[in-house]
């Protein structure tokens, strides 16, 4: 007998909508949209919301976000992707949706904090903003008056729009006080592409590539994971083959047509190979080669013997990589020749349609490991796939950064905190080696700003930064802008809540793809309210009357802070803080972007004048703009008249230089814009390395890593630890009030594979003691086939700790840890306890059911600079042995004396300025907050 | 018009946005999951790869989660979509049980039963599911599986899909391009100790898995795929109370049997109060753990005024009811004294308590992600059980009378043969006899070989070849033990074995 399905009372036939399910709301009806509320379904409960756009935070793709404002409640119910932003497409990683529990976490910091008692002591008693900006402008005033602008810093860790519209903040103050993360993380691949062409990064036009070989995991992570990842599998299921090489199995790796596992920090060989084998078959690009590579400065230089003549440079170029066989590769990085000849042939093939990248992995975890960054880069010039579709194009083709109102000039200071004379090449700030400067003597700080930047935490040597930062007489004025806890927030003078994502003012342009465009991170709560006829001065006001607490924004926090420095004028400070439309006036936040929007931005005014908008208001609405689409071979763009005019044509080189500064480049008789190189060219040869005193370096080679295997003795149990790799959902010291994330990835074992499990007598889960140069860490193994013997990884996402039960940290992801010292400079962590369930408004703080938050490993590396780069040099060399009984599980114990003495030795490697000219640096090198040029001058 | 996802596995990448995606959607709690992402990697170094596949609920077009569900809190909809009422649920878990998927929870805020409802609450508004919009590579597809120009028809048509379990018939409405069978399949997954990036999930207290939870250092090449990342899911929705309750109702019916039967047949005084009281207080006892396991038991009688005809638990509820209004005549009519109405009662009661005792088969038979619980051998051993328990309990209650102790020992051994045959008798698929192997020779093994062979059967069918009273009154305690240890064994083990 059939029993009819039974029919519950709401269910109900739909109307199919007309045309299928849409993806979003039709913007036309963003500023008021209905949806049914999710958990009274199946009643009908309609929920009325504006859809406000912002940018994400939790990565640096800047990827867009949708806020649902709820109407009635003035709270954010939800996060979508934005379908107007160019890069993202509207779609989002996990991180994008977890930005709600950011926003909404229960541990998060919400009012300004000022320390009571010791520093680091654990004391905070809450205090206004104005208390803060008038404590901090008094410090700041003093220092700029009596000429101690050095001891002025402000530290970073992401630096994403702040490179020029924070640089308008401390050039306008006249200092030198810029410092990043970027040493810690990018360097060294900056660096290797800066050597060929300029500019620091490569952007891969994945969406049209025949080939994408990856020395990245960006199916999981990195910059910029999502609009990237969308592209590379656009274009793989257009047929394109992708190859990765990764020591250890990526998800990315595993959805690769190809997987190489070299030993870490022999990529660079692995990569000449492949160069060996496209010019050996004589398969490069003649004509690419011949018009844009600085071949005929190589042969002026070293073989002015010889006719200089293209067909030299093409006689020699086999010799000079002769030694580069497959069959060296595969001795130096364990990938069969075989291997890499096939992806080397399949590369040819692809042509101009080969996209690569390489970001932090083997270029920041080896001694030399820019060298990767610049061989990679030798293959994308050798098929001429520069900036082609397809292909892979310098950076800022990529990116718009508008102009802001009003930019004051580079200021003639330079600080040896940040660019010491010992790292002339440095890419970036020494900022890991900051600690140590200031044992050395080199220095203090009166007031140090650190923002969303935990190097206790991130940094190596962490608790050479809590030295630091505990001795008042080398850090005078901790401020730490944060929306969050964090290890190193803890050692602050003031905790300044900051906004997230969906909480403050940004632009952002990142080189996704290519083309160029620009999005508007902003207040969503404060815009909502505004739309309901709401005024307010600041930001954080808007957010208290949101029930946020007084969580501000950095743009606004800069702007009054620079007013109390500067309250009449008279430093010269003030008039960079005023409003181009009010004059005199103070500068909002409106009219600072009113302004860029309606000047810097080309095609903004136009589209906004069609929707009848103003220009603030069309990114208001829709939170992004296309500047221009399909952009390849900026490189070729011819000069116009105007350009040329009064330029001189340098006889040898073919540059144009007008003014003193180089423009462009005659290639065969045409005048185009080329590279912002010495030669304009790509450097194929690097006089400026010759120069500095690397000769050896001048062209892409190849450099033994510190962590070679020839370094390791096995017998000892000694392990290349590479230390480095991410998890596609968290985002080093930023994701840790995400619960969702948490819930996902709390735990950091030691990737081990099981031949060396098997000759340690270790299985999965049992604990393993790490040696390091300065320490030790406790950890548990993880036995896998995906990673190369000999090798043991380690996610260094995971480790989170605490001081104090109820505060200091979110309890989503840290353990509680007991920190003390056995005697000067030797500390010893022990946790107390894992994470666990906590009463707190979210009911979800009492369903935690992890308990693991990982370990700390970072906190047992010593600083190892690269010489050159001036990055940290991840892979450790360490010995693993079992764990003995007295060991658990996180334990750390650290010799900061020990990391001194390998800093030292580690200094002596390099090969210190002056340089030609009697030089800090060469002044084409980019740089940070460039200052004067005058600055640049090394006083003997 | 039929609503359906299809998800590419060549496309997706693996990155958890549809997970968050949806917890952010739904209000999701932690440590429950809508949609999830698991993870199995295969092959030896360097030719080792990482599967991902994203599971949930299946949308069936024959879902056997709305056709257990005894309140129709679930439901499927004329658009093809599985939803779920939360005010109607009385948490009784029985949809975590039928569903073969692993797609159902039990939301620690609302204690009702969740799972992945295609965002209808979206679809209603024309808007595809978070999920769906989420995702970065476009790998989760929606729409209407009868429109052929839809995407999801066109792919479904072109491209080479696969479904999970086709064998359940449940007819499903998600389907795969390019997954790797190992990640939909959990008898082809090797359970890792621990997860690449988190702690392992609880395990259940018995698993199908080695007991460790799996080899610690993985075997290379293996035709298995290794789990490395998995969620946390509910080990084991029926405990204790079920077991107990599948014995208090065989005591209740089997005393009610010997009741009608054991007065005409002589073995026990006819009439008599004891059996027909001890019926009614087991009855009282069987209901009192229904209920106590439902997660809302302020919402029992949900069952009777929101029923659900298809559901066996809806039946059994009315079968119950009726045995204890019968068996309560049974009692007064015994009490009062009056033959005729006992006769007249004699044969509705046998008929109640057999239905009573064995509808549980049934219902079981309807939770059909347990394919040890498939097996037409339940009903007879529910009924022999039922047989059993009361011979034991008119034991205790009439002291060593020679029917009853024949009919014990029968009975006994009848059991052990049905239940030997259940464990050794060839199984129907592979986790039916993983769940049986969880019995004879993983954590069940002391309960099953101690409890219910020798300490349940063989002892007490011994004991009973002696006339006096304390050792049939041992007997008896012990074969009602022995019964109660098959019962935990049998509900344990079936619930061993991983969905997902």
């Amino acid at each position: 007998m059939p029993v009819p399905e039974p029919l519950h009372p709401v269910a109900r036939e739909l109307a199919p909508p007309a045309d299928g399910l849409q993806s979003y709301p039709p913007v036309a009806r963003w500023d008021d949209w209905e949806e049914y509320d999710a958990l009274a379904w199946p009643k009908k409960v309609s929920r009325r919301y504006r859809l406000i756009p912002t940018i994400c935070f939790n990565c640096e793709a800047a990827c867009g976000l949708l806020a649902y404002v709820d109407r009635e409640r003035l709270k954010i119910q939800k996060f979508e992707g934005n379908p107007a932003h160019p890069g993202s497409r509207g779609r989002n990683c996990a991180k994008g949706p977890a930005t709600l529990n950011q926003v909404e976490d229960p541990e998060r910091i919400r009012y300004p904090l000022r320390r009571v008692g010791r520093r680091g002591g654990g004391q905070w008693q809450r205090v206004s903003w104005s208390d803060v900006l008038d404590d901090i402008a008094g410090r700041v005033r003093r220092a700029l008056i009596e000429g101690r602008r050095n001891e002025l810093m402000y530290h970073v860790g992401r630096p994403g729009h702040e490179l020029v519209y924070h640089q308008r903040i401390l050039h306008a103050w006249g200092i030198d006080g810029h410092n990043s993360h970027t040493n810690v993380c990018s360097a060294s691949a900056r660096a290797g592409y800066a050597f060929w062409h300029g500019y620091d990064r490569p952007s891969p036009d994945h969406a049209n590539a025949r080939f994408i070989l990856l020395f990245s995991s960006h199916l999981e992570t990195g910059h910029y994971f999502n609009p990237h990842a969308q592209r590379i599998i656009e274009a793989k299921k257009r047929g394109a083959r992708v190859c990765v090489v990764d020591t250890r199995l990526s998800n990315t790796a595993s959805m690769a047509d190809w997987w190489l596992s070299p030993w870490p920090g022999t990529e660079a060989a692995l990569l000449l190979a492949m160069c060996q084998v496209i010019i050996r078959e004589r398969r490069y690009d003649r004509e690419f080669l011949r018009r844009w590579v600085n071949w005929a400065e190589y042969l002026r230089d070293e073989h002015p013997d010889r006719p200089p003549t293209f067909e030299t440079f093409e006689a020699l170029l086999p010799d000079l990589y002769a030694e580069y066989t497959p069959e060296f590769a595969e001795r130096e990085s364990g990938v069969s020749a075989a291997a890499l000849v096939e992806v080397a042939r399949e590369i040819a093939r692809a042509g101009a349609a080969v996209a690569t990248h390489v970001w932090r992995n083997a270029a920041a975890g080896n001694l030399g490991g820019w060298q990767v960054a610049r061989a990679l880069e030798w293959l994308v010039v050798l098929v001429g796939a520069v900036a082609t579709p397809g292909g892979t194009a310098p950076s800022f083709y990529h990116k718009v950064i508008p102009a802001p109102p009003l930019m004051p000039p580079p200021a003639k200071v330079w600080s040896e905190l940040l660019y010491p004379r010992e790292y002339p090449l440095a890419f970036f700030e020494m900022s890991f080696l900051l600690p140590h400067f200031l044992r050395e003597g080199r220095g203090k700080l009166e007031v140090y700003f650190t923002r969303v930047y935990n190097p206790v935490w991130t940094n190596p040597d962490g608790l050479s930064w809590l030295e630091m930062l505990t001795d008042e007489t080398k850090v005078g004025l901790h401020v730490c802008l944060t929306p969050i806890w964090s290890e190193t927030a803890w050692f602050a003078d003031y905790v300044l809540p900051m906004g997230h994502a969906s909480e403050r003012h940004d632009l952002m342009s990142q080189e996704t793809h290519a083309a160029r465009w620009i999005g508007f991170r902003q207040p969503v709560l404060r815009v909502a309210l505004e739309r309901e006829g709401q005024r307010f001065a600041t930001t954080w006001e808007a957010h208290a009357a949101a029930g946020l607490g007084e969580v501000w924004e950095e743009d606004e926090f800069w702007i009054e802070l620079s007013w109390r420095v500067d309250p009449d004028g008279s430093l010269g400070v003030r008039r960079y803080f005023e409003s181009p439309y009010r004059p005199g006036e103070k500068l909002t936040v409106d009219d600072f972007y009113r302004w860029i929007f309606e000047h810097s931005v080309p095609g903004l005014p136009e589209a906004a004048a069609q929707e009848e908008l103003t220009p603030l208001a069309y990114m208001r609405k829709y939170g992004a703009f296309l500047v221009e689409d399909g952009v390849y071979r900026t490189h070729e763009k011819a000069l116009s008249a105007a350009d040329r005019e009064g330029a001189i044509v340098d006889p040898v080189t073919g540059v144009l230089v007008k003014g003193g500064a180089a423009i462009g480049v005659d290639v065969d008789g045409q005048a185009m814009v080329g590279f912002p190189t010495p030669s304009r060219r790509l450097e194929f040869y690097s006089r400026t390395l010759k120069e500095w005193k690397w000769p050896e370096y001048a062209l892409p080679g190849y450099i033994r890593s510190h962590v070679h295997w020839s370094q390791l003795d096995r017998a000892r149990n000694e392990f290349l630890l590479l230390p480095t790799f991410r998890l596609p959902t968290l985002i080093h010291t930023r994701s840790g009030n995400a619960k969702w994330l948490y819930e996902i990835s709390h735990s950091n074992p030691l990737w081990l594979h099981p031949r060396d499990a098997e000759r340690l007598g270790v299985g999965t889960n049992d604990l393993l003691k790490v040696h390091t140069e300065i320490g030790s860490f406790v950890d548990k193994a993880w036995v896998t086939e995906s990673i190369r013997p000999g090798i043991i990884a380690c996610s260094h996402h995971l480790g989170r700790w605490r001081l104090a039960e109820e505060t200091g940290g979110d309890r989503w992801s840290t353990a509680l840890v007991d920190l003390k010292t056995d005697g000067p400079g030797r500390w010893r962590m022990r946790t107390i306890h894992g994470i666990r369930p906590f009463p707190s408004e979210d009911p979800d703080s009492g369903r935690i059911f992890w308990e693991d938050a990982g370990v700390h490993q970072n906190l047992t590396f010593p600083v190892q600079p690269d010489p050159v780069s001036g990055q940290h040099c991840w892979h450790q060399k360490v010995r693993v042995e079992r764990a003995g009984t007295d060991d658990r599980y996180g334990d750390i114990l650290v010799d900061t004396g020990k990391a001194h003495d390998v800093y030292r030795r580690w200094l002596n490697l390099t090969r210190p300025a002056p340089g030609p000219g009697g030089l800090r640096r060469p002044l084409w090198l980019p740089r940070a907050y460039k200052p004067d040029p005058s600055s640049y001058r090394l006083e003997p | 018009m039929r609503y359906g996802f299809v998800i590419d596995q060549t496309r997706c990448i693996g990155c958890h946005a549809c997970t968050v995606a949806c917890k952010e959607e739904n209000g999701v709690p932690l440590g429950a999951f809508r949609t999830w992402v698991k993870y199995i990697e295969k092959g030896e170094f360097p030719h080792t790869r990482r599967y991902f596949a994203v599971l949930r609920c299946n949308h069936c077009d024959s879902a056997p989660c709305v056709t257990i569900c005894p309140t129709v809190a679930l439901y499927r909809r004329r658009d093809g979509i599985v939803d779920f009422d939360r005010d109607r649920c009385i948490g009784c878990k029985s949809c975590l049980q039928a569903c073969p998927y692993d797609a159902l929870y039990i939301d620690p805020a609302t204690h009702t039963a969740a799972k992945c409802h295609f965002c209808a609450h979206r679809v209603e508004r024309g808007l595809e599911p978070a999920c769906v919009i989420v995702c970065p590579e476009r790998a989760i597809l929606a729409g209407d599986l009868d429109d052929p120009a839809s995407e999801v028809a066109r792919v479904v048509a072109r491209e080479q899909v696969q479904v999970r379990k086709p064998e359940q018939g449940t007819r499903p409405k998600l389907f795969y391009v390019g997954a790797d069978a190992a990640t939909l399949t959990p008898s082809l997954q090797r359970p890792a100790a621990a997860s690449l990036w988190g702690q392992a999930p609880p395990a259940p207290l018995w698993t199908a898995a080695s007991g460790d939870g799996g080899p610690r250092v993985p075997k290379a090449v293996d035709a298995l795929g290794r789990t490395v990342y998995d969620v946390p899911h509910e080990p084991r929705p029926w405990g204790w109370r079920v077991s107990a309750y599948l014995w208090t109702k065989s005591v209740a019916a089997g005393a009610a049997l010997l009741a009608a039967l054991g007065g005409l047949l002589g073995w026990t005084p006819a009439g008599g109060a004891a059996l027909p009281l001890l019926a009614l207080v087991f009855l009282l006892a069987t209901t009192v753990l229904l209920i106590a396991d439902l997660k809302r038991p302020d919402r029992f009688f949900y069952i009777l005024l929101k029923p659900n005809p298809r559901s066996w638990l809806v039946w059994g509820a009315w079968i119950l009811l009726a045995f204890g209004v019968v068996a309560t005549l049974w009692l007064l009519a015994g009490l009062a004294g009056r033959p005729g109405l006992l006769a007249l009662l004699a044969v509705p009661l046998v008929a109640l308590a057999l239905a009573a005792a064995g509808y549980s088969a049934f219902l079981f038979a309807q939770a059909e992600g347990r394919d040890f619980w498939q097996s037409p051998l339940v009903l007879p051993q529910l009924l022999v059980g039922a047989v059993l328990a009361g011979a034991a309990v008119a034991l205790l209650a009439h002291g060593p009378l020679a029917g009853l102790r024949g009919l014990l020992i029968a009975a006994l051994g009848v059991n052990l043969l049905l239940v030997l045959a259940e464990l050794y008798t060839p199984h129907t698929n592979l986790d039916a006899g993983a769940a049986a192997r969880v019995v004879t020779q993983g954590p069940g093994r002391a309960a099953f070989w101690g409890g219910v062979v020798v300490g349940g059967t063989l002892v007490p069918a011994l004991l009973l070849l002696a006339a006096s009273p304390a050792p049939a009154a041992v007997a008896s305690l012990l074969a009602l033990a022995g019964l109660y240890c098959w019962e935990e064994c049998w509900v344990r083990a079936g619930q061993a074995v991983p969905l997902s």
